[in-house]
């Protein structure tokens, strides 16, 4: 059996059998009538400190701390915990209170951020593998930039040689926007081919009003255009891998300093000090 | 517009002597040669036997040099590679006896002192790490034990008090007429002795090929045969007791094994560089290309066991070739053929073929040796069997595709101890390990996050801390060298002069030469203004807690180095 499946089986398992202990602890204490709120919401509070720890993790790699995978799976499973913990510790029920209900909502958009985000940790990286060649993110916009500057270098071309205007024309009014910047951003991250072969088709019925150099300069244009179109299918889904992060993350802190004020809120005022 | 042709001359070995590659060196002239051929080894040479085309003459005036050495002068460190043999002409040299490791100090010899950071240490890091990219300060700079004379390629490092040096350490003397540092040059192994001269002499380095060209065509093979003896006498019974068929043969066997041994060298020993251009060709045309050691379907009449270099073992696939596996030094092939046919009595052929990948140095058992002092000294057949069995599966490992393993030995990175390979379909191109990188190097990432690829794995642009370390050949100071304890190939910067030699000699592109500049982001420069560089490369975050940064910072367990010699573990790694 393969490496993964062998530590996905190992660890399903010790998560179910540690949900399986959480459920009936808290039963057993709900039977014994026990403040079982105030001990869940600790035990919330304690799997949302270790959860946001991970980002401190990070950030001192050359520490002796266990390796980061270890932390990402110690992370989804904790993480997948609190789906279960929540709706213990209040009650399975939508809470009415404003600062509850602002609470409870960031919960949500926490887990259901980092739900998308194994999502697409997942499944776009493979998508990545199999189309064009890999392009570091941080790269592509000089890319296409080098490939308008060739492709305008192809239509100056036209002009000096052929005196007419329609490779120009066409280039002006449909492909200098493509060329532009990174485009079709949504279409790539659905997997949906319809813009760029609309893009196509129209290169190719230009070529009814191009003479022998001007389709063969159409023919060195689509060619940059497929490339282009390889950059931005790497640029829409390198952006949702790198920026998924920057909805979780900010949450979480919203998340952090909300559970600092409702303990502070619970001991305050609902008599459990006592 | 057409294209035009420029004529220029045809490039020629000789075009630039060794004498002239390096600035400062005595150009050898006619009558150093004439010198050279009045003494003996080369007076006893047959001149009459050499080419036309390849005269000892030629040989002489330019793949050699003269290295006029003062008392102390290192002319070769433990754990060096090299490409060149010493002659002395005068005067003698000490070679340090250890059974392992110098005794001298690694920042006597140039190497930096190689140590775990302090947890404080680690932990400053956070806020310690320099702002500025590349920052040396220039205390580090000259702090250095390190002494050297000369200046650029010609710097030599030496020792300051000989007397003393000797009275600590074991050594033996080699006195002018006699050679040294032959069989890690021909052999292409690091130099096993550190070697340092204890009065003023004079020495003659000769490239390796000049050397293998006087082997060639010397008739009586004096030479060759002093070479081999050396290497018969010093080390091939060792060599040969670390294989596992040899584990159990006795001393008197053992020695008849050796006296009956044969060497053999295949390829192009300057294979390191041309080769990153014959990447582009199709495996078939590379397999046809290499040299042949044992072809498929011929009669196994001797094991072959690889002493040096990187072979291939690949079967015929319709008209191409498909690559089962490689061998690295230590390696036997031609094993179970040579069992079965024992076992069988009756010959049976080679069931795959053997090739040279860049260049190989092999070491021929015939197969009626191995039937006498193995085969027959096993208490079962059925365990020999087994045992031969297990070593051909480990080391032909079915589980990864055929076009990836020849695409991981087409492009040699069957060379690295600590391949970088990133699995694609994991890889979140979080960056992650890039940032831990430059984090564990003073805010300096030490790869790229780039190479090529096949099928969803790729080969990032990392030091892959390669068994046949090329980019050590050249340095003049031996400021990169092999970490002597670990095997990890490591840059002592304070010692490194910024030549590039190492950087161009990497054929993975994998060293970077950085300017270097101080706290407050000027870069340093020379009294002509020129940016002073350094070689900068993975050094596996040696210094740090916990093993290779980048490896660890992963979320998904999408980069691993690899020891590309644990097959299994290589199999593990691209079936996960």
């Amino acid at each position: 059996m393969k490496t993964r499946w062998r530590r996905r089986i190992r660890n399903s398992t010790l998560f179910l059998a540690i949900v399986v202990l959480v459920v009936s602890l808290f039963t057993a204490m709900q039977t014994a009538l026990w403040n079982t709120t105030v001990y869940s919401g600790w035990f919330l509070a304690g799997l949302v400190v270790l959860l946001a720890s991970y980002n401190l993790y990070k950030k001192v790699p050359f520490l002796p701390l266990g390796s980061s995978s270890t932390w990402m799976q110690i992370h989804i499973y904790a993480g997948f915990l609190t789906a279960i913990v929540f709706p213990l510790h209040s009650g399975f029920r939508v809470p009415n209170g404003f600062f509850e209900l602002v609470l409870a909502m960031f919960f949500l958009l926490v887990f259901t951020s980092g739900v998308v985000g194994l999502f697409l940790t997942r499944t776009l990286p493979p998508r990545l593998a199999t189309r064009s060649e890999e392009a570091i993110y941080e790269k592509i916009p000089g890319l296409i930039h080098r490939l308008k500057t060739e492709v305008e270098e192809i239509v100056f071309g036209c002009i000096s040689e052929t005196e007419t205007a329609a490779v120009p024309e066409f280039y002006m009014r449909r492909l200098k926007p493509f060329f532009e910047q990174p485009r079709y951003f949504w279409s790539h991250l659905f997997h949906s081919e319809r813009a760029f072969k609309t893009l196509l088709t129209d290169i190719g019925e230009q070529n009814r009003f191009l003479n022998e150099t001007e389709q063969e300069a159409m023919k060195n244009i689509s060619q940059r255009v497929a490339v282009k179109n390889d950059l931005d299918y790497q640029y829409a889904l390198q952006s949702t891998l790198k920026y998924w992060l920057f909805l979780h993350v900010p949450f979480t802190y919203g998340l952090s300093i909300l559970i600092v004020f409702h303990v502070l809120l619970v001991y305050a005022f609902s008599g459990v000090a006592s | 517009m057409e294209k035009g042709t420029a004529a220029i001359p045809r490039p020629k070995r000789w075009d630039i002597p060794f004498s002239q590659e390096r600035e400062g060196d005595r150009l050898v002239t006619d009558d150093d040669v004439n010198r050279l051929l009045g003494i003996s080894p080369f007076c006893d040479l047959d001149i009459a036997g050499f080419k036309r085309s390849l005269p000892l003459r030629g040989i002489l005036k330019n793949d050699t040099r003269f290295l006029d050495c003062e008392t102390g002068d290192i002319i070769v460190r433990e754990g060096d590679w090299g490409n060149s043999a010493f002659f002395i002409l005068s005067g003698s040299v000490r070679v340090e006896l250890v059974s392992s490791g110098s005794s001298l100090s690694p920042s006597i010899l140039g190497r930096g002192e190689s140590r775990k950071k302090s947890f404080f240490e680690v932990l400053s890091q956070l806020w310690s790490n320099h702002k500025e990219p590349e920052f040396r300060s220039t205390t580090t700079r000259s702090s250095s034990k390190t002494l050297s004379r000369g200046a650029g390629e010609n710097t030599r490092i030496y020792l300051e008090d000989v007397s003393a040096v000797l009275s600590e350490i074991q050594t033996a003397t080699i006195d002018a007429g006699q050679w040294f540092g032959e069989i890690a040059a021909l052999g292409r192994s690091p130099r096993v002795a550190t070697v340092f001269t204890d009065s003023p002499s004079e020495i003659l380095e000769i490239r390796w090929q000049g050397l293998r060209d006087i082997m060639r065509n010397d008739r009586d093979g004096s030479l060759k045969n002093y070479i081999e003896e050396v290497f018969r006498s010093r080390a091939l019974a060792s060599f040969l007791r670390n294989l596992p068929i040899f584990r159990h043969v006795s001393e008197e066997d053992m020695s008849e094994l050796v006296a009956r041994a044969e060497f053999e060298s295949f390829g192009n020993y300057d294979s390191a560089k041309p080769f990153s251009g014959s990447n582009k060709k199709d495996s078939r045309d590379l397999v046809e290309l290499e040299p042949i050691v044992a072809r498929e379907g011929d009669h196994n009449d001797s094991v072959i066991l690889v002493r040096s270099g990187l072979a291939r073992i690949a079967r015929r696939h319709y008209n191409g070739h498909r690559t089962l596996s490689y061998l690295m030094p230590g390696r036997a092939f031609g094993v179970p053929e040579a069992l079965q046919s024992w076992e069988t009595k009756s010959s049976v052929p080679l069931s795959s073929s053997l090739s040279a990948i860049g260049y190989l140095n092999v070491v021929k058992i015939p197969v009626t040796l191995i039937e006498r002092f193995v085969f027959q000294q096993r208490p079962t057949k059925k365990l020999l069997s087994s045992e031969a069995d297990e070593d051909f599966k480990k080391f032909t490992p079915k589980e990864i595709d055929g076009d990836l393993m020849d695409f991981l030995v087409d492009r040699r990175f069957v060379q690295g101890t600590a391949t970088m390979i990133i699995d694609m379909d994991r890889c979140t191109r979080c960056d992650d390990c890039v940032r831990a990188c430059a984090t564990a190097h003073d805010n300096n990432p030490r790869f790229i996050r780039q190479g090529p690829t096949h099928s969803h794995f790729m080969i990032a642009t990392s030091c892959m801390h390669c068994i046949d370390p090329v980019c050590m050949i050249e340095c003049p100071t031996g400021a990169i060298h092999r970490n002597l304890e670990h095997g990890e190939v490591e840059i002592n910067d304070p010692t490194c002069i910024g030549c590039m030699r190492c950087a161009n000699n990497c054929p993975y592109n994998a060293i970077s030469m950085a300017e270097i500049r101080d706290a407050n982001g000027n870069f340093y420069v020379d009294e002509q203004s020129r940016p002073l560089m350094k070689a900068t490369k993975c050094d596996l975050c040696l210094e740090q807690w916990g093993g290779p940064a980048c490896q660890r910072a992963c979320p998904h367990d999408a980069l691993t180095r690899v020891d590309m010699r644990d097959m299994i573990g290589l199999g593990e790694v691209l079936n996960r």
